[in-house]
């Protein structure tokens, strides 16, 4: 090895010619100031962003930091949106049926065991109930067609007329 | 002023490890201004280095103070298996070698002025005599080609060159920096002399 140092001897020389270079006059007297303004700048916007909505920079931060996210969340998304329409342009079918059966059922037991009036069937009385479904193939009774059981005459005679 | 000495002649004047240590456990409790001191203490190395390795003033500028926010930012996972030099150090250089890779074939040299000193140096004055009869345009010549010479290194080798002939560090301090053993630093740093040898045949004097 020393005969190799000893060959490698002016090269040796040479490169202390790096340990002349300098930077600028006074370079080093500021430089700790701006890394540690540089640290206390970075621990400000950190406290920042806890106060604040972190959670919603955070999801931000995923998407920056891999745009794969991006693409999957955006297929994710479409997915979702197709489903959602292929879903409710669904033709009827027996499913369904029994779903609107089962959400009109507890309305009328309901409706039961609170007013007399309210348990005869929706067609008979005329009445809507919330739970009913949107297009029902029953005929729903003419408001002004029949006498509503609900609407009771009034007479305006004064007494002694 | 010469830039980072070799660490063995800087010996007498480096700090104690035991005021390193109190340093360092008050800065990791979050105490800027003992970390204001290791910064201070470490500086002027830690830019040489990564100057030394791109060969530009405001990349180096940059990388030394990111490598500084860096260590601050990790300095709770730091366990102490090593000095805070060391740690610091390693930090640093792979700081500077991810840039130079993403960098790669756009080297822009930005090299700092030689200091009055280079000019009464007795190696290099004895290197240029006989090349140039005009001395300062031979030393700048000289450094605009070692520095190219060097950027034709790969990172490891220039690396070991700079840690070891400019900086002066042993042989075990850049294993450990390296994170690779002495053996590898030795076979480096003949493999990369020699090469500089190659490049720089023009400018040296004979062996």
């Amino acid at each position: 090895m020393n005969e190799s140092e000893n060959n490698f001897e002016s090269l040796r020389r040479l490169l202390a010619l790096k340990r002349h270079e300098i930077p600028p006059p006074g370079y080093f007297n500021g430089f700790s100031g701006q890394v540690m303004s540089r640290i206390r700048a970075g621990e400000t916007a950190e406290s920042r962003e806890t106060v604040g909505s972190s959670w919603l920079l955070k999801f931000l931060q995923v998407f920056e930091a891999k745009p794969a996210y991006v693409g999957s969340f955006a297929c994710s998304m479409c997915l979702l949106l197709l489903f959602g329409i292929v879903y409710a342009e669904r033709p009827d079918g027996a499913p369904k049926t029994t779903f609107l059966t089962a959400l009109t059922q507890p309305a009328v037991s309901l409706a039961d065991a609170t007013s007399p009036v309210l348990s005869q069937s929706p067609a008979q009385t005329g009445l809507m109930v919330s739970t009913n479904p949107v297009l029902s193939l029953e005929p729903v009774a003419p408001l002004f067609g029949q006498q509503n059981p609900l609407a009771l005459p009034v007479n305006f005679s004064l007494p002694g007329n | 002023m010469i830039m980072a000495e070799p660490a063995a002649r800087q010996d007498p004047e480096s700090p104690r490890p035991v005021d390193e240590e109190a340093l360092v456990r008050r800065a990791r409790r979050g105490e800027l201004e003992a970390y204001d001191e290791l910064v201070r203490r470490y500086q002027e190395r830690i830019y040489a280095t990564i100057y030394h390795m791109t060969s530009n003033h405001e990349d180096a500028n940059d990388l030394a103070q990111e490598s500084f926010i860096k260590a601050f930012q990790a300095l709770k996972t730091f366990k102490g298996g090593s000095s805070f030099y060391t740690w610091l150090y390693r930090i640093a250089v792979n700081k500077t070698i991810n840039f130079l890779k993403q960098r790669k074939n756009r080297t822009h040299m930005s090299l700092n002025d030689l200091d009055f000193n280079a000019e009464h140096d007795p190696d290099l004055v004895a290197l240029i005599s006989d090349k140039t009869p005009r001395r300062e345009a031979g030393l700048t010549e000289l450094q605009e080609k070692l520095n190219e010479a060097m950027l034709k290194l790969s990172e490891p080798h220039r690396l070991v060159v700079v840690l070891h002939d400019v900086q002066g560090l042993s042989h075990d301090e850049i294993a450990k920096i390296m994170d690779c053993n002495i053996g590898t630093v030795r076979s480096r740093l003949f493999y990369a002399r020699q090469q500089l040898q190659g490049h720089l045949s023009d400018y040296l004097g004979p062996t």
